[in-house]
């Protein structure tokens, strides 16, 4: 089920009515949101949930037996399990085909006629998604950095709570099931700001991704030619606007949603393009997954605290690993790659040279992450690695005869568009929503809130999927 | 801050300006209409899944979707028709579709308008992507989407402001085709498409009659025969006869072979594209062609005293009352031929 979408209105209102009823106490109300959150997912594709129950019950039986085992090497038998069952799901169902294609190359070019057929296995939405949040359970468990969860209802709903199952932000433990221990009821002032969340999160989706970005960015990726530079340069800015304005809506509904069931979820984004260098850019994007990469993968394989060489290349695995998480494919690898690289010259260059960030040059500095920022993009958009070299030669304008796709008042819409989003993001680097909204009067919040319905209203959009799904 | 106070006025504002634009497109004359969608389409697909011998499936492009109306064949036969026509798509891939993923047994009337039967079966080629996606939407589409058409029609049924459309009339008013609308110039230096305006209305089961408009409006039916126009003459592509009657004798004979009765028709076209019909894709090298690769039953208008005098207001379609007169018309021709009853008389 989509948040864009009629059938999601109706579920969130009858999944509302029957929380703040009075028909339920407070187990049967968790009871409530585990089936409804299995009706979410189940609307898309019923079979699936297996998976989903197979995942629940195999790290709550691993987190049981963690919680009371003292055998070192049991314990890690069991964590050893956790990671089995659930990378052999995200390997099956994500990367199977992608090994098989590498395999065959690798096999053919040693002069095999080696032969297989793509099992075109449908992608289980969000998989990667829940996939992880699991395993930080398991993980959490392992390392006694977590409390075993009461119980199987409180560490299920944990596993499937809806509004963050298929597209994160990705919960740890310790954030969410404990919030399921004891009666939750959102405030009045908490559930009118869940309704604007999700307004917002809305807004991002539906009129600024779907309906001002994502033709541009289709038109201009879809394009067999070698474009002109300002066609490659436009197309990759719509891309880098549709990919934030669809994520981060997503991230901004899923807030919502929980706030007005009254559950508190972690910020997901904070005005990534505003950031300061790639240390900074992976503060504020995706924040749930960079830290759980930080803490799951970089720290485990040395982190910073084995010298220079070895954390490059944690650094560097991390990325490429965080590349492939995205996408069975090698133009993820190298959009991964290329932000290791990034954030390994930039710690290079930071031992060297010290620049005191002020709001001249951290702007100057802000826009040159942003650039840079843009040319991995390409990778990430381009369905072919020739699609993608073609769009940066042309950004590079060393194509300096290359087609004209894009007409001129869909160049000025893009172009204002992300300037905007550039200069909003850099005017909110150092506060929040929250906080600018509590020194805005209620007749502006009102007005903006309204013009946001409308548009949301007007562009409708045919409920397309969110980019993130497919992750 | 007061987040009531703000929910207040936005709730107020919400309702006011939405009102308003509703006001403001019924004044354009605008009516609540639906989409032609692929939601709306599956829907009607489905329908074929439990279908009777007695029952009728009609497959083809535009020309089927708006000159056989579904009342007039209902009123004639007693049974109605599921049209599962789709605009600027070939047949070829429903066909196939009908045949291999469903036991139906009854007839199926495949409309041929030459341009985009004979066009190709190159499955990237938009007559043929056009009908596929429908098909594998019908396949895939989940609950969800299922649900998000049900509730959806009520409010397309009753609202002008949520009347959009999967094709991308120059004239629909969501946010996306009003910004589309803004012209700067064409620094492409490509020439730009004529703008092609929805010239019918489609009904929840997929009855589409012509709009009054273009029937009796000149200036509005000029402006979609330039989108044919322009459609044909930009297309380059030679049509591909020998792989398109191949693909489709192929499903032919399995769909005689198990009982099916086949009803080949041609439709009328008029002026301009008839000419264009006549040079390019001649009766005789194509239709006849087809007919006797085939073996099926096959109507051709201009073989008809009744037919002969219908005129398409924009060269393709008949007007709403024409439309009517030829189904009803056809089906008495159908009839006395015995073509309808689902014996093996191919």
């Amino acid at each position: 089920m989509l948040f864009n979408s009629l059938s999601f209105v109706v579920f969130l209102v009858i999944v509302l009515a029957l929380y703040y009823s009075k028909l339920f106490n407070w187990t049967n109300k968790k009871r409530m949101l585990l089936f409804a959150s299995y009706v979410f997912y189940g609307m898309w594709n019923p079979p699936l949930i297996i998976l989903l129950w197979i995942s629940t019950v195999v790290d709550w039986i691993t987190g049981n037996k963690l919680s009371t085992e003292e055998n070192q090497r049991k314990r890690k038998l069991w964590l050893l399990l956790s990671m089995f069952v659930n990378l052999g799901f995200l390997a099956f169902f994500k990367y199977r085909d992608f090994l098989l294609d590498n395999f065959t190359t690798v096999v053919n070019s040693y002069g095999y006629g080696y032969q297989t057929q793509p099992m075109d296995i449908i992608l289980p939405m969000g998989i990667s998604f829940y996939t992880f949040q699991t395993m930080s359970y398991t993980i959490d468990m392992y390392l006694k950095r977590t409390e075993k969860a009461k119980t199987f209802l409180d560490f299920a709903l944990y596993v499937t709570f809806f509004p963050q199952l298929v597209a994160g932000p990705i919960v740890r433990a310790g954030e969410l099931i404990s919030q399921f221990y004891e009666e939750k009821r959102a405030t009045i002032n908490q559930f009118i700001w869940g309704l604007f969340l999700l307004t917002i999160g809305l807004f991002q989706k539906v009129v600024l991704a779907d309906t001002l970005l994502s033709d541009t960015a289709d038109s201009v990726f879809g394009s067999k030619s070698i474009l002109h530079g300002l066609d490659a340069w436009v197309g990759t800015l719509a891309f880098s606007g549709q990919i934030f304005f669809d994520f981060a809506g997503y991230s901004t509904c899923a807030i919502g949603i929980a706030l007005m069931l009254g559950i508190i979820l972690p910020d997901n984004f904070r005005y990534p393009y505003a950031a300061i260098g790639f240390s900074d850019l992976w503060r504020r994007w995706h924040i749930s997954l960079s830290t759980w990469l930080r803490d799951y993968l970089y720290i485990p394989l040395g982190g910073s605290k084995h010298g220079v060489v070895r954390m490059y290349s944690a650094l560097m695995i991390t990325m490429l690993l965080g590349g492939l998480w995205h996408g069975a494919a090698w133009t993820f690898v190298i959009w991964g790659a290329l932000h290791g690289i990034y954030l390994v010259v930039e710690r290079m260059l930071k031992g060297k040279i010290h620049i005191k960030i002020n709001a001249f040059n951290g702007i100057l500095l802000a826009f040159l992450t942003y650039t840079l920022v843009n040319f991995t993009w390409v990778f990430f958009r381009a369905r072919e690695f020739s699609t993608a070299m073609n769009m940066i030669t042309s950004m590079l304008f060393i194509n300096g005869d290359g087609e004209k796709i894009l007409q001129p008042f869909e160049i000025i819409k893009v172009l204002a568009l992300i300037t905007i989003l550039f200069i909003c993001h850099w005017m909110m680097r150092n506060t929040s929503m929250k906080a600018v909204s509590e020194k805005t009067s209620p007749w502006v919040l009102g007005i903006v809130w309204a013009f946001m319905f409308l548009l949301i209203a007007i562009a409708q959009g045919s409920g397309e999927q969110f980019i993130y799904f497919q992750f | 801050m007061n987040l009531k106070q703000a929910l207040i006025v936005a709730v107020t504002l919400s309702v006011v300006s939405i009102v308003a634009w509703e006001a403001y497109w019924r004044s354009q004359g605008k009516i609540p209409d639906l989409d032609d969608d692929k939601n709306l389409w599956a829907v009607q697909r489905a329908k074929a899944e439990g279908a009777s011998t007695q029952d009728v499936v009609l497959l083809g492009s535009s020309r089927v979707l708006f000159d056989i109306q579904l009342n007039e064949w209902e009123k004639e036969t007693g049974v109605r028709p599921i049209q599962l026509a789709s605009a600027g798509a070939s047949p070829l891939p429903t066909f196939h579709d009908i045949v291999n993923n469903t036991d139906f047994t009854g007839t199926v009337i495949v409309g041929v308008t030459p341009g985009l039967f004979f066009s190709t079966t190159f499955p990237e080629a938009s007559p043929m992507s056009r009908a596929q996606n429908r098909v594998d939407y019908y396949e895939d589409r989940t609950y969800a989407q299922r649900l998000n058409h049900w509730l959806s029609l009520p409010l397309q049924k009753n609202l002008v402001f949520v009347s959009t459309s999967e094709e991308g009339w120059t004239d629909d008013i969501d946010l996306k085709s009003l910004l589309n609308r803004i012209d700067l110039g064409n620094r492409t230096g490509k020439p730009e498409f004529p703008p092609f305006y929805a010239f019918q209305y489609i009904e929840e089961d997929r009855n589409n009659p012509m709009s009054e408009r273009t029937a009796t409006d000149t200036v509005f039916a000029n402006s979609i025969k330039k989108v044919w126009k322009a459609i044909i003459t930009s297309n380059t592509n030679p049509p591909d006869k020998e792989s398109t009657t191949k693909f489709f004798a192929a499903d032919a004979e399995k769909f005689l072979k198990r009982g099916g009765n086949l009803i080949l028709l041609r439709c009328p076209s008029s002026g301009w594209l008839k000419g264009g019909e006549d040079k390019f894709l001649p009766r005789a090298e194509f239709w006849d062609y087809l007919v006797k690769t085939t073996n099926a039953k096959a109507y051709y208008y201009e073989d008809y005293e009744q037919f002969k005098d219908l005129t398409c207001p924009e060269w393709s379609h008949l007007s709403a009352p024409d439309a009517r007169y030829f189904t009803s018309e056809l089906v008495k021709i159908m009839k006395a031929d015995g073509a309808l009853s689902n014996t093996k008389s191919n």
